[in-house]
């Protein structure tokens, strides 16, 4: 049980929490449904792991309406936020280095056209000076290139500089590049760019990042550069780097500001579902409060409604709905009331004509034997079924005092010894009648319990009396025990036994196993009844055990004090002798012919019921001592819920052995036969 | 009730559109340009020179040999500390044996190659070339500038390697070549300070006992850690022109402490010199003046050291602070005059106040300001207590204190030059007080010397001078002497020596003028000339087939500052001050006029002969 309990855990709902989870069969499908952990155990365990810290949450999540609302909304704003921000940022960045990018452009256009004139002049200058041009010493170029770049940076100091990198790579003509500004040459512009620029005459532009020789940090910039020719007609690449720093600075700008007008949307948002729909979750969250005070019987519960939106309609919906419900339970409980009523008033009224009657059949009783046979016979039964109706009339009373909560319970330390002993006394000539031997056993020690001497007398005569009666002559064997916080008395025939699906149905108002069979005693089918309202009255609990043929086991348990709860029962309900234990010795479950059933613990909510009825104990087939056996002890913490289906399917669980064939009779719901208004009116009509 | 309802209805949309109001007005505050708002001060942030550097690039492999050299020239003017991309290109005898700081060569276009005529060419193994070029300076192993002319040629020699097949030059001209732009982009000039060497302490001549600074002009690479190359130039002693006549106070043998790392201001300005164990035993007062010596190095190179902390291995020497400096040690640029002194309409001597803007000059008190001479030029002693003034004619000197009436003394000297332009010049006095007078008689042509302006004049020494000294200054030191020197082909230079004066006791000092060398080699024609710093002159000249113009030199003969001042045209005298800031005064041919830094040429009044006092 322990095992089942854990290993629906992840799964249990709210729905579930209450409903018993005993078999085997039903875990599987409820393993299936939720679904399917069947991997391998570790991989279970790792999941469990996972999931233990994030249970709290995901409970809230599952709970919490406006908590789902809130985050869903949080979420699609951010998305909303993020992709506007990125479509924003996108624009703004193209719009600046289009912008950059053209003056840059032109600027580069120009710069490059006053290299080509300088070398033009200088070559000019040179011919003229009369040095043949195949023999021009390349004297000037050293110095002209570097008089070059000083002049073409010194246009646009901080806004853009200048490079010059040897044509063709590395090697190119033992020249060496230059820049302006402390710009490192060679790792600022791009590799890709500079075989571009040895590649074609045509002007290329990149996209790189300025390394500096100095500590300045690096840049984004843009560099254009062109292939352009010094003096002597050898190639060199001019480049021009304009450093990207003022877009930089208002790309950032942009983001910054769209970063912070995002936040506020975004907490904005939040903050507005959060507002709306608990303008919504607060009606419905006082709906369902109301509705659970409902539930639970506080019938003149209303909802508070104002305004006369949805959520106003609703409540007057709600409201209607709980007073026509309170109007029809009010109706049904006050004909309930009065049916009661008039059953005790009945027998009260019957009671002062049947004495009348009763004196008169006593006369007619004494004079008749000077009556004629048939006479003196009519008589006789007369005397017979009098004394029938007069005890049934007492048995009505006493149900009706039952019903109408009027027992009390006369509480004293009793020795059941002694109760058993009168009980056994009074059943004797009976049991010498039937030919039938009673045997006390487990007397030899005093078994003191606080409880009424008068009801447990009764209980205990009506068990013995009905052990006699269907024991067939056999034996019948009254067993003492008492162990932990509880005694019992059990009561044990070896005669026919119960049917399968009896011995949850002995206890109903007027039901008889066999209507042929005639009563030899005056049985009103009312005796069992009686006795359980009996035990309940106790705290105590009042089980029946049968096989078909192989007798019977009725066990009264009672707790030592009055008012503490009962948590298991001296002796097992299922007798050591029966035939199950006797085929398969304890090793496995009885695999059939077990019956053993208690009482649907609770029917109704009467005013003398207010302590909860307990689960009757699992009757283990292990070989229970007189003590109480641990194992015995309802192990699982499952709280009844006043159902009349669940008592009897749940004792049916541990016992393991009832197939639903055996028990269902035509009775799959098994709800109404439990019920012990209804239990009377369909005994009644069979 | 309803009637309340109402009224609330109807005040609930007034105050709602009263704070919408109110909320528009302030967004429409923040969402426009402010036009008026508080008041701050503006950061000046310094505009950071357009540097070109060159990156030395090793040589290519299987380079030509063209290319080498190329990439050899290219490497040397480049800001490589060591040179070390450059001596790739050599072979391993060459690189042993090339020493790049024993000497630089400016050419005006930069190195040019031609190609070798030596029959040699055809081998495969072995190429040779000549760099050319037209000389303009050198720069010698002191890294002391002299201006230089000439063609420029240097063989180069270049083998093939027989292991690896690379071509390396094996034979490389000593030193660095470059051009002149080059040069200028790579070196910057620095004042080295020294103190003359006649004045040492004790000898109680001078204006206060103080050692006069003299500034000792290098070049060093500028962007190759410059304060440690000037204050390793500044230890290893004068140059060689200035030699004889400074002296310093770092004892010999005094370097910087072995492992030194680069010397750098610390964030309060301070830079902190460790000296090896021979300035380990210094005195106080000469520590003081060792640090004054460095400190007046570096201030010239930046503003940003105020103090200097000399230390040699774990003990601290002394300490000086630039307010301290002053105290130790004088120097020119440091001294303030009072007046501006010029001769006015009335050939008597007059004099302005030196900074300011006024116009109207006042007669100096005392003989010459009275006008009981008619004068023709002055000269104010540098404490401005005395002055000579030379006669109307030019055949007479006169000396007179400026002090209210004194009378005018017998002249001192008298020349007897046939016309008047062959007679007395301009006067000088130096710092010690001696006047200095050219005699420009051609019979007797004399530089004189009076000591204290009175006396029988000393004839200077000149010895290597060729032609005729036309007009003298002094510098403020007392130990730099520019003279405008007229060739026998009618070309007048300017020449710069130094003073040395052997003082005998008993005995009058002799006096003579070496080291004499053109600061103006460009020039043909120097009309007038004025110190105008402790190492820089300005100069009125005129180039060859030019017109006349005004400039600045270095005593070197450099001109480091391509900036000039103004044109001015028919500028007959010229007087500027050792102090930077006070306005260059001229004599042209609007009279007196004046250059406030900053601004144009502005009349002050009319006159003749302005000068500032020295």
């Amino acid at each position: 049980m322990s095992g089942d309990s854990a290993a629906s855990a992840p799964g249990r709902s709210g729905a579930r929490a209450g409903r018993p989870v005993g078999r085997k069969r039903r875990y599987l499908a409820g393993g299936l449904l939720h679904g399917g952990v069947q991997g391998s155990p570790v991989l279970r365990l790792f999941m469990r792991w996972v999931r233990r810290p994030l249970l709290p949450v995901i409970r809230l999540w599952r709970r919490n309406l406006q908590l789902k609302v809130v985050v869903t909304t949080l979420l699609m704003s951010l998305g909303v936020v993020l992709l506007l921000g990125f479509v924003v940022i996108g624009q703004v960045r193209n719009g600046l280095l289009d912008a950059k990018v053209k003056a840059s452009q032109s600027q580069a256009t120009g710069g490059f056209a006053a290299a080509k004139q300088r070398a033009d002049e200088a070559a000019t200058a040179a011919g003229d000076a009369g040095t043949p041009v195949d023999d021009r010493p390349s004297q000037n170029v050293i110095q002209w290139m570097s008089d070059l770049v000083y002049s073409l940076s010194s246009g646009g100091q901080g806004a853009f500089d200048v490079v010059t990198l040897p044509a063709g790579g590395d090697s190119g003509g033992g020249r060496g590049p230059r820049a302006s500004g402390d710009v490192a040459p060679s790792a600022s512009i791009p590799e890709s760019l500079r075989e571009r620029v040895d590649s074609s005459t045509a002007a290329a532009q990149s996209y790189t990042r300025i390394v500096y020789n100095s500590s300045e940090a690096s840049q984004p910039a843009l560099v254009i550069g062109k292939r352009v020719n010094d003096p002597n007609g050898d190639p060199y690449q001019l480049y021009y780097l304009f450093p990207l720093t003022q877009e930089e600075k208002s790309l950032s700008l942009v983001k910054g500001t769209l970063a912070t007008a995002g936040l506020f949307v975004v907490v904005l948002f939040g903050a507005i579902a959060w507002l709306v729909v608990r303008q919504v979750v607060t009606p419905v969250r006082m709906a369902a409060g109301v509705a659970e005070r409902l539930s639970a019987g506080r019938l003149q519960e209303r909802m508070k409604v104002t305004g006369e939106d949805d959520i106003a309609r609703l409540g007057e919906a709600f409201n209607k709905m709980a007073q026509n419900l309170q109007l029809k339970i009010s109706q049904l409980e006050d004909l309930s009331r009065m049916q009661r009523r008039f059953v005790s008033d009945v027998s009260h009224e019957l009671r002062t004509p049947l004495t009348t009657v009763r004196m008169a059949a006593d006369v007619i009783h004494e004079a008749r034997e000077d009556f004629d046979p048939v006479t003196a016979r009519s008589a006789e039964l007369l005397a017979d079924q009098l004394d029938r109706f007069e005890s049934l009339l007492a048995d009505l009373l006493e149900i009706s005092r039952f019903d109408a909560g009027a027992a009390a319970l006369e509480a004293e330390p009793i020795d059941l010894r002694e109760v058993v002993r009168r009980v056994v006394t009074g059943a004797e000539p009976l049991a010498e009648r039937k030919g039938t031997r009673i045997r006390v056993t487990g007397d030899q020690q005093p078994v003191v319990a606080e409880a009424d001497a008068r009801r447990v007398e009764r209980i205990l005569r009506n068990l013995v009396v009905n052990a006699v009666e269907h024991g067939e002559g056999k034996d019948v064997v009254v067993k003492l025990a008492a162990a932990g916080g509880a005694v019992a008395v059990a009561v044990r025939d070896y005669g026919v036994g119960l049917k399968p699906g009896e011995a949850a149905r002995v206890f109903s108002r007027f039901w008889r196993a066999d209507p042929a069979r005639a009563r030899t005693t005056g049985g009103t089918g009312l005796g069992l009844s009686i006795a359980l309202e009996d035990a309940r009255l106790h705290g105590g609990w009042l089980q029946a055990w049968g096989e078909p043929g192989g007798g019977s086991q009725f066990r009264l348990t009672l707790p030592r004090t009055a008012d503490e709860p009962l948590r298991g029962s001296p002796i097992p309900l299922e007798p050591a002798d029966s035939r199950g234990r006797r085929t398969a010795e304890g090793t496995a479950p009885p695999s059939g012919g077990a019956r053993a059933a208690t009482v649907p613990a609770q029917q109704s909510a009467g005013p003398g019921q207010a302590r909860p009825a307990r689960d009757p104990i699992p009757p283990r087939p292990a070989a229970a001592p007189p003590a109480a056996d641990p194992t015995a002890l309802p192990g699982n913490g499952a709280r009844v819920v006043p159902r009349p289906v669940s008592p009897a399917r749940r004792q049916d669980g541990p016992s393991a052995a009832e197939p639903p064939a055996a028990h269902g009779d035509g009775h799959p719901a098994g709800g109404p036969e439990e019920d012990p208004n209804s239990q009377g009116e369909a005994c009644r009509g069979r | 009730m309803a009637a309340d309802r109402e009224g609330g209805r109807r005040r609930v949309p007034v105050r709602a559109v009263a704070y919408a109001v109110c909320g528009a007005v302030l967004l429409a505050g923040c969402a426009s340009m402010p036009d008026s708002g508080d008041l701050r001060g503006v950061e000046s942030t310094p505009r950071q020179d357009t540097q070109v550097r060159v990156f030395a690039m090793p040589p290519a492999e299987n380079a030509p040999p063209a290319e080498i050299v190329q990439g050899f020239l290219e490497a040397l003017t480049s800001d490589d500390p060591h040179f070390e991309t450059a001596r790739e290109y050599l072979t391993d005898k060459a690189r042993r044996s090339w020493r790049p700081e024993l000497s630089t060569t400016v050419l005006a276009d930069g190195p040019g190659t031609d190609p070798g005529r030596v029959g040699d060419r055809e081998d495969a193994d072995a190429y040779s070339l000549t760099l050319t070029g037209t000389k303009v300076a050198t720069v010698d192993a002191q890294q002391s500038y002299a201006p230089a002319e000439g063609e420029y040629r240097a063989p180069v020699h270049l083998t093939r390697d027989g292991k690896t097949g690379q071509w390396r030059i094996d034979t490389v001209p000593q030193g660095v070549v470059m051009g002149k732009s080059d040069f200028q982009r790579n070196y910057m000039s620095v004042n080295k300070y020294y103190f003359a060497a006649h004045h040492a302490p004790g000898a109680g001549d001078g204006a206060s006992g103080q050692p006069m600074a003299v500034a000792d002009p290098v070049y060093v690479r500028k962007r190759v850690d410059p304060l440690t190359q000037a204050v390793r130039s500044l230890l290893s002693g004068p140059t060689r022109l200035l030699g004889p006549a400074v002296r310093t106070s770092f004892p010999p043998g005094t370097a910087l402490a072995k492992g030194a790392s680069s010397l750098t201001p610390d964030d309060r300005n301070r830079l902190t010199v460790e000296l090896n164990g021979r300035a380990a035993r210094t005195g106080p007062d000469t520590c003081d003046e060792m640090a004054a010596q460095l400190l007046f190095t570096l201030r010239t190179l930046t503003p940003a050291v105020d103090e200097v902390d000399l230390r040699s291995g774990e003990t601290r020497l002394c300490s000086l602070t630039e307010d301290r400096a002053a105290a130790v040690a004088a120097r020119g640029s440091a001294q303030h005059p009072d007046y501006l002194y010029f001769v006015d309409g009335e050939e008597r001597v007059v004099r302005l106040p030196a900074g300011g803007s006024a116009t109207r000059a006042d007669p100096v008190p005392g003989a010459l300001g009275s006008g009981e001479a008619k004068l023709r030029s002055v000269a104010v002693s540098r404490d401005e207590h005395d002055a000579a003034g030379v006669g109307l004619d030019g055949a007479s000197l006169y000396v007179a204190p400026l002090v209210s009436g004194a009378a005018l003394g017998e002249r001192v000297l008298a020349s007897r030059g046939p016309t008047e332009a062959e007679r007395l010049s301009t006067p000088s006095w130096d710092a010690q007080g001696d006047l200095w007078v050219v005699d420009r008689d051609p019979a007797h042509p004399r530089l004189l010397m009076l000591e204290d302006g009175a006396g029988r004049p000393v004839t200077v020494r000149t010895p290597g001078l060729e032609g005729r000294v036309q007009d003298v200054r002094v510098a403020a030191d007392g130990v730099r002497i520019a003279l405008v020197v007229r060739a026998e082909d009618g070309q007048r230079s300017l020449l710069i020596g130094r003073i040395e004066r052997e003082a005998k006791s008993g005995e009058r000092p002799a006096v003579t003028v070496r080291g004499l060398r053109s600061a103006t080699p460009g020039l043909e024609e120097v009309t007038a000339m004025s110190w105008s710093g402790d190492s820089r002159l300005v100069v009125v000249g005129r180039e060859r087939g030019g017109v006349q113009q005004i400039g600045y030199v270095q005593v070197d003969g450099s001109t480091p500052e391509p900036q000039a001042p103004a044109a001015l045209t028919g500028v007959q005298e010229i007087a500027a001050s050792e102090d930077e800031r006070l306005p260059l005064v001229a004599h042209s041919e609007d009279g007196i006029v004046r250059l406030p830094s900053g601004t144009q040429w502005q009349k002050v009044t009319d006159g003749t002969a302005p000068v500032y006092p020295g």
